[in-house]
Parts: structure tokens; C-alpha cells; sequence
């Protein structure tokens, strides 16, 4: 019996066909049960609904045996886990931006990090430890302001100097002024797997990995 | 409990600590009883076998970690009054080597073994505790495949006198001396290694793909390296992985280290061990003063490795005495849980 932890996001739908590539489908459609646990039809296999941002913790903790999340979500949770295959969808880039005519922008290319001098420069993000990780190579001091959305806003109603966050189109950014400054990482849906299961589940879950990474 | 809302009546209800500090905890009663009787069941084995205790105390010179996975940075260290750097102990191997290079000096081969605590810091939210249960052994002067195959067979024994049923166990078995064979035919510099490291520990293949491509030149280290982060093969279909590894193998480094791990391999079947074994060549994680063989081990409802050990030659000519040892640790925090010890 193998327990693939699936992300309620956006990237849902295409999570689902790669599943049934391996022959694992829901027995029931997950938009219409309110049950949080649902068979796979016909296999040895069960879905779980998660959150994405806690796909990750689940599989490390051993209560998924698989999963599928966005890169971000992985590093961000900073989880010990395998990550074996890119599963290509849900490609998006983490960015640091900040509004087009501030300090920080004018600054950033020149090297300067345009934080006033003598204080932290500081930014909003749903991701702080990603945040903290590529400013520490930079060495700017940081103060990091933890959001749970609406990042933009940050940026614009002065709560924050920049933001960090995902850009898809970079229509939003842009709509509110907004510049992007460096892109920090590339995003896209890995298929994460748990260390353990990944030794002990190795019969059942080679055949589901060549399958949901392979070609349709 | 209260509702968090609910104004304390009396200031003596909730002192400043009422919990034990992050990530340790109370064992009480039956749970204490249950560690108790685990540590018994493993040292009756550990001892049927000629192994003998010993008890390296609680605080360290923080130096002695220093070679440790994590390093001295991964202990707790605090300053004494003369001045000296001190930590709690964070890996007893390290000690026993330091116990062995001195006070027993001269006298092979050594068969020792412990019990007790280590603590050291751990990732937040990941469920390792700091302070974290461990029995281990080791065989100390012994440099041979069959000292090897000896701590595989006594590593698949511990788990069985817990009550571990042999199918629920499985050994991931490789060598550090393949991984940085390649790693030094590659020329790789020390981020450009860190980064391989992770990426193979992680079997990250598209990673380690884009790391390849972009900067270890094209060649057979390429294509090995490549081939570790490449799902384990069970014990029978191991030789098609290891002559395949041997017809990557940069040079006589990486090939005498493939050699030695099938030698070892073939002594631990003859053995009869009871657990799977799995060939794995990306066992390259936290490698810390491992030299030769490594392994970890793996129990059916524990979500990571249960313990874990491996070859170390060249630690104990730290301590001032050069000897080649080979050893591992159990982790009863994970392993007292599925335990049914007779």
C-alpha cells in the first residue's frame, strides 16, 4: 500500500494525469467528496489532499509515502526528502521585486542593495527561509516581513523595500508598478518521496516513478 | 487544558518552563521500561558477540566532534571557567575512537560498545529530536572485509533481537571510496563536490544532470557520477550495478573501492544476514570521517533511517593511534516505537 500526497493547487489537474499514466486514480472525484482520504481504483495505492505548502512535511514525516509539489514548497520547508523527478508543469520563477521608481530598484543593479544606509533592507515573502538564503550570499542585512498573501501589496502600501515571490506572467507585478529585480529560482512540480519508503516500498514504487515521469 | 485566552489565577499555575526543553523529552513508566528493556535485548547480542561496554562521559572537548557529520558546529558547547571549549556528547563513535587511541592503545582488535544519549541540533519541525537515544558497536584494528561483513551481520542481528521481522528490514549498503574517486577525477572544486553530494544524496537526477553538464567535463566520471543518483538496485541485481560502476571507474582508487565492496557483499551473504541488502552507490550523505564501507539501515513504520555506520581508518590516527575501525549506531528513538524484544 503506497499513500501519494497530492497538492490542492493549480497544478492539481496535471498531478492527476500523471498519476493515471501508472494506473493510480481517485475512486472518487476529490471535488466532489468531502472525504480527506480517497482509494486509488483498483490499486494498492490511496490519494491524500493536502495544501501544498504541506506536501512536503507529510512525505518527510512518512505519512505519504510520495507527493508532488513545487520546487519552492520543497526548499522552503527545508524537509529531508528525495526528490527524483521534475515533472516539467507548474513552471513559475521565484523573484525579488520591488516598485519600479524606488530606491531598491534604481539601486540594485548598480550593486547597491538601496536600503537606506545603516538599516536592514526589508522584504515581504510567503518565503522566508528562501529569502534569507539568497540574501546571505550577498550579505545585505535583511529584515524578512512573513506574509501569507497578497505579497505585491507589501511592496506597494509600504509595509516593505522588495518583495520576494512566485512570477508566472509578471502581469500582476506590472500592474502594480512593480519591477522585477533577480530572478532567484526556477520553479517547477517535483515529485518528492520519502527516504524511507523509498527503500523499503522500492518494488512498488519504482513502477509508479518510470511511469508518472515517463512519456504519456 | 485551559483555553489560551483564560487569564492564569494563580502565578505558581504555569511557570516559565513548564515543558522540557525543545526536541528532548520525559520518559515515564512504561516508556521507560520499554527503552530499558530494548537496551538489555541489544547488549545481550552486542555482548553474545564479544563486544564490551563502555561509558564515555557526557561532555567532550568540543574538538573531538570536529570530524563528526554535522561537525562541532552541530553540538551544544558551552565555554567552562578554564577557558576550554566544551560540548555535550554529539557522536559517541567519535569518543570511542578517542577511548580507544589512548587509553587501550595497542590492543586489537577491540570489540566496544555503548548506550546512552547524544545530543546535537537538528532541523526544525523535522521530528528529530535533539536528544536522541543511540546503542552502537565498534570494531576497532580489524581492516579487513570480514571485520565489515561482521558489523553488517551484527547491524542486521540488533534489529532482529528487537523484534524486527526479517522482511521488515533493509540495508543500504555503498562506499565512500567510489564517490570521491570520482569526485577527484572530476577535478571538482569543493562547492562544485557539496553540490554533487546533495544532488546525489537527494537523487535529484535532473539536478545532478544540469550540475553535469554544465560543469564536470564529459567523461567516464561524468557518466558515474550520473549513475549514482539513479535508483538502488536489490541485492540480486547488484552485480549487473557494481561491473557497470567498474566499467565507469576513473582509475584504481574507484576501482579497488567497488572491489573491497564486493568482497564485503559476498562475505555478508555467506553470512546468511536475514535482512535485504541494497546496493546502493549514492549513499554519500553526512560522510564525516567515513572512509570505506557505509550503510544505513531501514525499518517497516519508521519514516527514516533507523541507525547507520560504516568503515573510519583514518579517525582514530587523530587520537594519535593510526587503527582502521568499522562500527555503527542504532536509533532507539526510532526503533523503541516498533520494537517487540523477547
Amino acid at each position: 500500500m503506497i499513500t501519494v500526497a497530492l497538492p490542492k493547487g493549480r497544478t492539481l489537474q496535471a498531478t492527476l494525469d500523471r498519476f493515471a499514466r501508472a494506473g493510480l486514480s481517485p475512486e472518487e472525484d476529490f471535488a466532489a467528496t468531502r472525504k480527506l482520504i480517497v482509494p486509488a481504483r483498483g490499486a494498492q495505492a490511496r490519494f491524500v489532499l493536502l495544501k501544498d505548502p504541506d506536501v512536503p512535511l507529510y512525505v518527510e514525516r512518512g505519512a505519504a509515502d510520495l507527493g508532488v509539489c513545487g520546487l519552492d514548497h520543497v526548499l522552503e520547508s527545508g524537509a529531508d526528502l528525495l526528490v527524483p523527478l521534475d515533472l516539467g508543469f507548474g513552471a513559475c520563477r521565484l523573484c525579488l521585486a520591488a516598485p519600479r521608481d524606488s530606491a531598491v530598484a534604481r539601486g540594485w543593479r548598480s550593486g547597491d542593495s538601496g536600503a537606506e544606509k545603516g538599516r536592514s533592507l526589508r522584504v515581504a515573502t510567503k518565503y522566508p527561509r528562501l529569502t534569507a538564503r539568497a540574501f546571505g550570499r550577498r550579505g545585505v542585512p535583511l529584515d524578512v516581513v512573513r506574509l501569507s498573501g497578497s505579497v505585491e501589496l507589501a511592496a506597494v502600501a509600504d509595509l516593505a523595500d522588495a518583495i520576494v515571490d512566485l512570477v508566472e506572467t509578471g502581469r500582476t507585478l506590472e500592474e502594480n508598478g512593480l519591477v522585477v529585480l533577480e530572478d532567484l529560482l526556477q520553479v517547477s512540480a517535483r515529485l518528492v518521496v520519502n527516504r524511507a519508503s523509498y527503500r523499503l516500498k522500492l518494488e512498488e514504487l519504482l513502477p509508479v516513478l518510470e511511469r508518472v515521469g515517463g512519456p504519456a | 487544558m485551559r483555553p489560551l485566552d483564560s487569564p492564569s489565577k494563580d502565578a505558581r499555575e504555569a511557570p516559565a518552563r513548564a515543558a522540557p526543553p525543545q526536541g528532548t523529552q520525559d520518559l515515564l513508566f512504561e516508556a521507560a521500561r520499554r527503552l530499558r528493556r530494548c537496551e538489555a535485548a541489544l547488549a545481550r547480542v552486542f555482548e553474545e558477540r564479544g563486544f564490551a561496554e563502555v561509558i564515555p562521559p557526557s561532555i567532550e572537548a568540543a574538538e573531538v566532534f570536529a570530524e563528526s557529520a554535522g561537525g562541532a558546529a552541530d553540538a551544544l558547547r558551552a565555554v567552562d571557567r578554564h577557558g576550554h571549549l566544551l560540548a555535550l556528547r554529539a557522536d559517541f563513535t567519535a569518543q570511542v575512537a578517542r577511548i580507544a587511541a589512548t587509553r587501550l592503545s595497542g590492543i586489537s582488535p577491540l570489540r566496544l560498545y555503548y548506550r546512552g544519549s547524544v545530543v546535537r541540533e537538528s532541523a526544525a519541525g523535522s521530528g528529530v529530536p535533539r536528544e536522541r537515544l543511540q546503542a552502537g558497536c565498534e570494531l576497532v584494528g580489524e581492516a579487513g572485509p570480514e571485520a565489515d561483513a561482521e558489523m553488517l551481520a551484527l547491524a542486521a542481528a540488533s534489529l532482529f533481537a528487537l523484534g524486527i521481522a526479517p522482511g521488515a528490514a533493509r540495508i543500504a549498503v555503498g562506499t565512500v571510496g567510489y564517490f570521491s574517486a570520482l569526485i577527484a577525477a572530476a577535478g571538482a572544486s569543493h562547492r562544485l563536490a557539496r553540490a554533487l553530494t546533495d544532488a546525489i544524496d537527494r537523487k535529484d537526477l535532473p539536478g545532478l544532470t544540469l550540475l553535469c553538464t554544465r560543469e564536470v567535463p564529459p567523461g567516464k566520471a561524468r557518466d558515474a557520477l550520473l549513475m549514482l543518483a539513479q535508483p538502488p538496485r536489490p541485492q540480486a541485481e547488484a552485480t549487473a550495478l557494481l561491473s557497470r560502476a567498474q566499467q565507469l571507474a576513473p582509475g584504481p582508487a574507484a576501482s579497488s573501492a567497488l572491489q573491497r565492496l564486493t568482497g564485503v557483499l559476498e562475505l555478508a551473504q555467506a553470512r546468511n544476514l536475514g535482512a535485504e541488502l541494497e546496493v546502493d552507490l549514492g549513499e554519500v550523505r553526512g560522510l564525516g570521517y567515513y572512509t570505506g564501507l557505509v550503510f544505513n539501515l531501514y525499518a517497516a513504520g519508521a519514516p527514516r533511517a533507523v541507525g547507520g555506520g560504516g568503515r573510519y581508518d583514518t579517525l582514530l590516527g587523530r587520537f594519535g593511534d593510526p587503527r582502521p575501525a568499522v562500527g555503527f549506531s542504532l536509533d532507539l528513538d526510532a526503533l523503541v516505537p516498533l520494537a517487540r524484544p523477547a
